[in-house]
């Protein structure tokens, strides 16, 4: 049996629009934020979920994190429903969320944390002994008695962080735990997040638009729309889906007027022509040739199609 | 247990972390307690009323200095409403309505209490008819203090109340705006509850507003005899159960029909 399930789950909410002229009554939309949706997951995956704003990811999260209840349909996590007994099982998971905060504001981060080890009962020595883990793993040493407020957003990311799994969960959910962190603060978090996973062997489950961190960190990734699943597998799977053009940006030495090639798209950017071409159709070899008898080729380069095109391009096929 | 006590802590150090704050609010309520003696003491100069005045001076004073405990709100947990950055205190393993509840605590004990002292020293220095009264006798005193410390735990229970209303309209102005005005008119912030017409002042006093300051600031200059007490302590007893009772309730009504909108 999994370690997590989720079964026909249905969720949707009522908004209202402001009144129309003329109508005297406000109109009341049904959003379905979930319809139908199933998977599970096995203890001590890392799984990537994805999909575009508004396909219910977040939903989702809420869900399985015992925040909402969901209209229909069964979930189980670790054999536990997360909406029956909140305070419970909330005891078993952590969440991080990207934009909002949970550590106190105006109090030393340590502070924060000895709250929430008295909230979540944890004894002494445990956690004496996982703060120093977690210390320093995620580099907090120098910033522990710092209150919040005076804490860059890539520190105060590490410390909601650390500040989320002090009580060892099973299961930690991320919703865009790098949303707006530098370079090197995101590298940090991911070789973080890829060291709690294989260390203590926590299940993740990161929602995120950054393709990057799930292409760096997850095997598995779920393609979330509209309220349904419409993928579930290996992210380089879907990826060579997608991954289907490639574009080369060439000058040529004089100014050329290439000649009409089919399957080719052709655009002029500068002083270079970009040209978009799929493999498939037309080698890459076969194009080269063209090229090199069209003129004299100055500077040439082919860039592979970037991520985030591949998952736009997925996002359109799928109509979301 | 001990969740709720490091809450308690926490807030309080917090609290600690603003003097400035804390200077102008307590320059702020001299200020306002000089000019209100100065109105009364006008009233009474040309129509004394059957209340003595220097009655009134005390309790005007002792308004003042406990003012802390009646309006000041929980600016974060208003600002979680509204952001929706309660749902990380939903992913606790603890009971949302006693957190915030001691939470709320804190901030108002504390709050009147640093403010208290100072003001009470200043206001015990002033010249005669202008000074805060000594308490009608040490029991008086005792007295006062309990129901202090009760007024304390039903303010926070109204507190949570408002809370529990913001959460629905998610907007903490309007009906705060509204139960401010009751909490200041009704305790008797703006004009004594002492002042008020005798038939008024049967119902008042039987209000919640009532036990928050009023029934500690009469025990104190023994407007309510020491034979009164326990009918006074017990009915200070009852609001804070009942408006407990009724706060937890609306929290957990809530709490299930809660959305969290947005990523």
């Amino acid at each position: 049996m999994s370690y997590i399930q989720v079964e026909h789950l249905r969720k949707s909410y009522v908004v209202r629009k402001k009144r129309e002229k003329g109508s005297l009554l406000r109109e009341k939309s049904r959003i379905d934020a979930l319809s139908d949706l199933s998977f599970e997951i096995g203890k001590g995956e890392l799984v990537g979920y994805i999909g575009p704003n508004g396909a219910g990811k977040s939903t989702t999260v809420k869900i399985l994190s015992g925040i909402l209840t969901p209209d229909s349909g069964n979930v189980l996590v670790g054999g536990r429903v997360p909406w029956g007994s909140r305070k419970e099982y909330v005891r078993h998971i952590g969440v991080v969320f990207g934009q909002r905060m949970q550590l106190w504001w105006d109090v030393p981060i340590l502070d924060s944390f000895s709250l929430l080890r008295d909230i979540y009962r944890i004894s002494e020595t445990a956690y004496q002994k996982r703060l120093a883990e977690l210390t320093d793993a995620l580099q907090l040493e120098d910033i522990l008695r710092t209150p919040l407020r005076l804490l860059s957003l890539g520190q105060r990311m590490r410390a909601e962080l650390c500040g989320s799994l002090l009580h060892r969960p099973e299961l930690l959910f991320l919703d865009e735990p790098t949303i707006g962190l530098d370079s090197i603060s995101k590298l940090a978090l991911r070789e973080f997040l890829r060291w709690e996973n294989r260390e203590n062997g926590t299940t993740i489950l990161l929602t995120t638009h950054d393709m990057e961190d799930i292409h760096a960190l997850c095997s598995r990734v779920m393609v979330l729309g509209h309220g349904q699943k419409l993928f579930d597998g290996d992210f380089s799977a879907l990826l060579s889906r997608y991954d289907t053009v490639r574009t080369v940006l060439v000058r040529f030495e004089e100014e050329t007027e290439l000649p009409g090639i089919p399957s080719v798209s052709v655009s002029r950017e500068g002083e270079s022509l970009k040209l978009v071409y799929s493999p498939k159709e037309l080698p890459t070899a076969e194009l080269l040739e063209r090229l090199r008898q069209t003129g004299t080729i100055r500077e040439m380069t082919i860039q592979p199609q970037n991520i985030d095109h591949m998952i736009a391009d997925m996002y359109e096929e799928m109509a979301l | 247990m001990k969740s709720y006590l490091t809450v308690f802590r926490l807030r309080l150090r917090m609290e600690l972390q603003y003097r400035g704050a804390m200077l102008g609010g307590i320059i702020c309520q001299m200020v306002f307690g000089l000019i209100l003696i100065a109105l009364y003491r006008a009233l009474y100069a040309s129509r004394p009323q059957t209340m003595p005045v220097e009655s009134v001076v005390t309790y005007v004073w002792l308004q003042q200095a406990f003012f802390r405990m009646l309006l000041a709100s929980d600016p974060d947990l208003t600002d979680k409403i509204r952001t929706g950055a309660i749902s990380y205190d939903l992913c606790r393993p603890v009971n949302l309505y006693g957190f915030y509840y001691f939470r709320s605590l804190a901030l108002k004990m504390t709050g009147s209490l640093m403010r208290a002292v100072p003001m009470l020293l200043f206001a015990a220095v002033l010249p005669a008819g202008w000074r805060i009264g000594l308490p009608s006798s040490i029991p008086g005193l005792i007295l006062g203090i309990c129901a202090l410390a009760l007024g304390l735990l039903c303010v926070s229970a109204i507190e949570n109340i408002n809370m529990g209303f913001t959460m629905r309209t998610l907007d903490s102005r309007g009906v705060q705006a509204m139960l401010n005005l009751l909490m200041t008119l009704l305790c008797g912030n703006i004009l004594p509850l002492t002042l008020f017409p005798d038939s008024w002042q049967k119902v008042i006093t039987l209000l919640p507003y009532a036990q928050l300051l009023d029934a500690p600031i009469r025990l104190y200059t023994g407007v309510y005899a020491l034979s009164d007490a326990v009918r006074v302590l017990g009915v200070q007893v009852f609001w804070t159960i009942l408006l407990v009772f009724f706060g937890t309730w609306l929290w957990r009504h809530n709490q299930k029909r809660l959305i969290l909108q947005g990523g």
